[in-house]
Formats: structure tokens, sequence, C-alpha cells
């Protein structure tokens, strides 16, 4: 057979694509304008596909709970947490973080979790987003 | 292929050959899943003398398949180990046989075996510029993994002072 | 190419190496008759990271993520196979559910890696249209994937004495469905690739790998599976569950009746495989135990376990491209492993290349290099040096010139 493709690709003319048009239709040409039009609610976004439940996002951390153990910066393998001596609780870096969540499981008291959030580009590593404590 | 042998032949087969040259033999076993079936591990050192002729002896038995070969800086010695198969086209028999070689590092040199498995030229390669040792007889000794700018006489894998210590700088180095 | 010049002397051309984001770049020089290879040599390590070394600075909780880290598409082989490694030399038993579910995660990534595959030899060939055909049900795959790990390519599953997500009753329906998707869309698949003149016209004949090559240079997975030597981790080794599922070693000799070894049994090989994994997933979820999924849940304590234990191990998979060996050795003094070696399947699967190509022509490169699964990164940049001028071959050229191939074939 020669063209086993063809009824396919005929059937897909009429339906609608599977890719989510994130963020914008079309790219726009200057992103970080387009960003900042969205901040100002002068431009839409098209809202990116929701993760799965048990999605591994942004970590939020219960610093109320932490009793400075460091167990998580032990076993953390990016080297992204820093422990504050003063008041004995941590910091984490994002920009270093892999998302692994292996801080959550060796956290003796639970206090750090997965969040939902994905949206983490950032043109500087150290700014406030990407940085949890 | 030839027909299949059990790890206890296998360490006979050698042991009956070379005597007091293999040291070490030893066969280890571990079960997995709810049914609990073996798998083996067959582990011994041969004397560098006889590597070579046991190699031969091993593919008179039958032809193996040579995962990969790899290298442990202990001490005064660098010990090679030749990551075997055996078995392999029978269902649940196969056994992983580990041949390990001592050298000295005064002398680090070991016959080639590519001449007979041919696979094996790429794991001997790998050796000689991580762990700098010598192939003897090998037909191809140009680097494979390393830049050809990466300098002479130092060895990544070597925990000595042939070692890469001093080529990595200011690793996790954070702004405060 | 143009048509004066075509004399009697050989040409070199070196192919790669390049894209440095893919896991393994490689250098070719190929020796060229007019357009018939005679000769090819290969350089390898353009991306050497040294994992093996870092390892020494790190304990095996993290040594994990890195070797998640080693490959982006068999990011559950490599800690899979370090795991088992760190087991065997610690002697670690593994719960029975874990062992079930460690077999789901492997053949979800065989369906993925597969499939991918699939699409990247059609695009080889200017077979557009099938690539976004598979690149649909992957994506299905993929949603899956994130579904039961949490992400989609790092999936972070693996854990030294167990796994570290159970699948709970509710997440069945779910899986089920997938499969039955995957199963639908397998049919179609199959019968693009076997069926279709296209694909066998391109792919019969070419790049033969016989059995005793095979044999002799080491492959590895399905490259040496599709020449007919039977070698499969999965069947000849108790490892995971796969001593009670019901696996059979598949070569293309169970659908055609022959083995050529040639790159459309490869093919033929690497679509058995998906149905064989769908089937794999299916057993595993009707036949799984209860009970826990880590022996120890207690990471510290795990570690000082570790700690103590002098001694070394050897771990095996069947990754999407053959077999994947680790070897880990302790000392006894530290938890951070002493020696580490990683042996990824194209590490085997790059001698059998030089067979396979001599004889072959230049616009074959990219579906015989493709045919053993590397990374396609080696096809990036060819240059061809002819009259002592130095031409450069893009990708897109190269590409563009098995498209043509295929055109002049089927006029
Ligand atoms: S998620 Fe992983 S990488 Fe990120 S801070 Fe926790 S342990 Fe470190
Ligand atoms: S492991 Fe938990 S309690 Fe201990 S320092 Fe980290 S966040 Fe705090």
């Amino acid at each position: 057979m020669r063209f086993s493709m063809l009824p396919s690709v005929f059937v897909q003319m009429f339906k609608k694509p599977w890719t989510n048009k994130f963020p914008a239709k079309y790219a726009p040409s200057n992103t970080t304008q387009f960003l900042k039009d969205v901040g100002e609610g002068k431009a839409e976004i098209i809202p990116p596909i929701p993760p799965e439940k048990g999605f591994r996002g942004k970590i939020k951390y219960d610093k109320e709970k932490c009793i400075g153990c460091q167990l998580c910066i032990k076993y953390c393998p990016c080297e992204a947490i820093e422990f504050k001596p003063k008041d004995k609780k941590i910091k984490i870096y994002l920009s270093r973080c892999c998302f692994c969540s292996q801080c959550n499981d060796v956290c003796p008291t639970n206090c750090l979790t997965m969040g939902e959030e994905f949206l983490l580009a950032d043109a500087d590593p150290y700014s406030k987003d990407l940085i949890v404590e | 292929m030839k027909k299949k042998v059990t790890p206890e032949e296998v360490v006979k087969y050698f042991k009956d050959e070379f005597k007091t040259k293999i040291k070490g033999a030893k066969i280890v076993k571990r079960k997995f899943g709810s049914k609990k079936k073996e798998s083996y591990y067959v582990w011994m050192k041969v004397d560098r003398t006889v590597f070579k002729d046991s190699i031969e002896h091993l593919i008179k038995l039958q032809y193996p398949h040579l995962a990969v070969a790899s290298g442990n800086d202990i001490g005064k010695i660098i010990e090679i180990i030749y990551h075997f198969t055996l078995n392999y086209d029978q269902p649940l028999e196969e056994i992983i046989l580990n041949i390990s070689v001592e050298l000295p590092k005064t002398d680090p040199t070991i016959d080639t075996i590519s001449d007979i498995i041919p696979g094996a030229l790429i794991t001997e390669r790998e050796k000689m510029e991580m762990l700098g040792i010598t192939v003897k007889g090998i037909p191809d000794s140009s680097r494979v993994f390393l830049p050809d700018d990466f300098p002479e006489g130092v060895y990544p894998w070597r925990r000595d002072k042939t070692g890469p210590e001093k080529y990595y700088k200011n690793l996790h180095e954070v702004k405060k | 190419m143009s048509e004066e010049a075509i004399t009697k002397t050989s040409y070199h051309i070196p192919v790669g190496p390049i894209h440095p984001a893919l896991k393994e770049p490689v250098y070719f020089e190929f020796e060229l008759s007019g357009e018939k290879i005679i000769d090819v040599n290969v350089k390898l390590g353009h991306v050497h990271r040294g994992v093996e070394w870092a390892s020494r600075k790190r304990n095996p909780i993290q040594v994990l993520y890195l070797a998640e880290r080693i490959c982006g598409i068999c990011s559950y082989c490599h800690p899979a196979a370090f795991t088992l490694a760190v087991e065997n030399a610690c002697d670690i038993e593994v719960p029975e559910r874990a062992d079930y579910l460690r077999v789901v995660q492997a053949e979800l990534e065989r369906i993925c890696s597969h499939i991918l595959w699939a699409g990247v030899a059609a695009h080889e060939i200017g077979f557009d249209t099938v690539l976004y055909f598979t690149w649909q049900i992957r994506e299905k795959a993929l949603d899956l994937t994130e579904f039961l790990t949490g992400n989609r390519v790092t999936k972070g599953i693996m854990t030294i004495g167990g796994i570290r997500r159970d699948i709970t009753p509710d997440m069945l329906p779910r899986i089920k469905r997938d499969m039955q998707f995957f199963k639908d869309n397998f049919e179609k698949l199959r019968h693009i690739f076997l069926d279709d003149k296209t694909v066998k016209m391109r792919s019969q004949n070419a790049g033969i790998l016989t059995k005793d090559d095979a044999i002799k240079l080491c492959a590895v997975g399905p490259t040496t599976r599709a020449s007919g030597v039977k070698k499969d981790v999965r069947t000849g080794e108790s490892y995971f569950a796969y001593g009670d599922l019901d696996v059979k070693c598949i070569t293309p000799k169970d659908l055609t009746g022959t083995v050529n070894g040639d790159v459309y049994d490869r093919i033929i090989q690497r679509l058995l495989e998906v149905k064989q994994s769908i089937e794999l997933i299916e057993q595993c979820i009707d036949e799984m135990p209860a009970g826990d999924i880590v022996s120890e849940p207690k990471i510290p304590k795990l570690m000082n376990q570790i700690k103590k234990i002098e001694g070394e191990g050897v771990g095996r998979h069947e990754a999407p491209r053959g077999e994947v060996i680790h070897y880990v050795k302790f000392d006894g003094k530290s938890e951070n492993p002493y020696t580490w070696k990683v042996r990824a399947p194209t590490y085997n699967n790059i001698l059998p290349w030089i067979p396979m190509l001599k004889g072959e022509q230049i616009a074959d490169i990219p579906i015989v290099a493709a045919s053993t699964d590397p990374c396609m990164s080696c096809t990036n940049r060819v240059a061809i040096v002819k009259d002592s001028k130095r031409y450069e071959l893009t990708k897109e050229q190269l590409h563009k010139l098995s498209v043509e191939k295929t055109r002049r074939l089927m006029k």
C-alpha cells in the first residue's frame, strides 16, 4: 500500500488541533512586553494545561514546623538548600532545585510540600520568586 | 550457542585449569519478585599472568557477551573488572561472571582481549585513558572519551596525584 | 552532489560531533568512493561529563538523581540499574509490590522510547505524517507518566529499597483506558510500518548486521535481537518481577519467519516490543500483590546501613535500547560510592555501526544510524572534502538527500 497515512491526514483536516497554544495564539514579538501587558490586564494569556495531581512544582515551606535538623540539606542532590544558622531555618534556591521532592521525603516534621506552580522562568536566578524561605 | 552451564560448573571449570591462580571465587545468588526466582553473580580474581589464557579458556566453554570492564584504584593496585554474561539465550539462566585482575601501579600492563572478543575495543581504550593502564597489543590506542587536548599523565579515575583533583575549582560557588 | 569529480580516489567525510544537549554525540569519519561508504571510524566522548567521578562526592540518594540525568529518554533505566547494583552490594531485599511497580515504570518508558524512535525513523526517510502520528501517541504516554510519577521526563520514582509512588486502585481505570488507546493505535502504526511500500523500500536490505557480528561485537538490545541473538536481560535474568511474568524474548522471526538483521528487521523488532510492553503492564496490574513499597522508609537509617558495607555489586536492566549495566563499590568508610561505573547501551552499539554502514550510500547514513536508536545528534554536520575544497553538509541537507532518495525510489 502506498498512501496508508492518507485517510488519517484527511480526517485531521476537520479536527481541532491537539496543541494548546500557550501562552498566546501567535508567538509575541516581544515576550517581556507581552508579559507586562498581561500583568496590566491589557492582553490575555491562554491558560496552560493544568498539571496532574501529584505534580512536583514550586516547593511550599512551613517555617513554623521546621526544627532545623538539616536533613534536607544532606540529601538534596542539587545543593539547592542553604542553612540559616541564626534563626535555624532553611532557604531554598529554586533556580538550582530539580524538583525531585527528596527533601519532602526526608523531612521528619513534614514541613516541606510540593506545590502546583510551574511557571517559574525568570531572568534573574536570585529573584524573589525563586527563593523559598 | 553451546549448552548451558551452572555457576558452580563455571567456578570449577576455572579452578581445574588454573588452580591457585584463581582467588576469591564466590557465587552470589539473589532472589527477586514474588516467585523468588534466583539470579546468579560469579566473582573471581584471576592472576595477571594467566588472564589472557583464562579468557581463551572461557571461550572454549561458551562465547561470552562482554558487557563492560570497570576499574578501581585501590592504593598501590589498579583493579580491572571484566563483566561477562554467560547463558544469555537461556531463559532465567543468565550468569554474570565478573573477572577481576589486579595490576600493580608500577607496571600497569595487561594483555588485550580485543583480538578474541572484538567488542572489547572501546572499553579497553577507555580503561587506558581513564586509569592510565597499558593494554598490550591493542589495535587502536587512541583516546575515545577524553578530548585530544586533555593533558598527558592525568587519569580521571585515579585517586593519587595523577588524578584530576587539581583541575577543578569553585564547583559550588553561589552568590550569597 | 555535482556531476563532475567522480574519480577513483576515495574521500573522507567527517560526520558529527554535535548537539551537546543530546545524550551521546558521536563523531564519524567516513571513507567514501563516490557515494559508497568503504570505511568508518568512530570517535566518542564529546559530552563526557564525568558523572562517575562526581558520584564520589555524593551519597547514594543523591547519585540516583545524578544517574537520572545521564539520559533524558532512559531517565528511569539508569537509576534502576544503579539501585539494583546498590541493593546487590548491600544485600537489601525489596518488597514484592515494589518489584511489580518497577516493571510498570520500565515498560511505560519502553513504550515512550520506541514510539519516539518510530517517529524519528519515519522522519529520516521523509515520511513526516507518521512522525506527527507517533507524537500524538507518545503525548498520551507522557501524560500517563506524569500521572503515575509526577513528572513527564525526569521521573524521580526510584529509590533504594523500593519505589517512591504507589499505584492506588483509583488510578487503575485511567491506566487501563490508556492501555486500550495504545493498543488501538499500535495496530494502526504497525500497519503503516509493516505494509507500507515506502518504508520497505528504504529499509529492506539496508544496514545489515549479521548474527555473527552481533555476537562478536557484543551488541545489545533490539539491535542484537533484530539480528537473531536472543539476548534480553528481562528473560535471561530474574530481576524486578520479570521472573514471575510471562516474558518471551522476541526476535523478528516471530513475525516474518526469517531474520535478516537489516533496518526493516529492527523496525519490526521495536514494534513487537511495544506490543509486549503493553501486555506486560496489563499483566503487572492484574497480578500485583499488596504490601509495602519500600523496605526502609527512613533514609538516614538506610544510609547508616550502607555506610558499614564493604562490597561491590552489579546491576543490570534492559533499557529501551538494550542492557544498561552499573557497577558500584563501597569501601565501608563512607556512604558515598568508592567507584561507580555506568555502561549505557549505545556504548556497545557503536562498534556494530561499522559493519552496518560499510557498503551503504551517504543518503542511508541517517536511517542506518537511527536504526540502532542512538541520539540523532551525530548527523548534525557533515563536511565533504572533495577536490581539496571543503563542503559542509548540515543535518538539513543530509536529511534532504535522504528524502530525495526515497522520492527516486518511488518513481
Ligand atoms: S526538591 Fe530536590 S532539588 Fe529541590 S530542594 Fe528538594 S531535594 Fe533539593
Ligand atoms: S528536614 Fe525539615 S525540619 Fe529539617 S531542616 Fe529541613 S525543612 Fe527543617
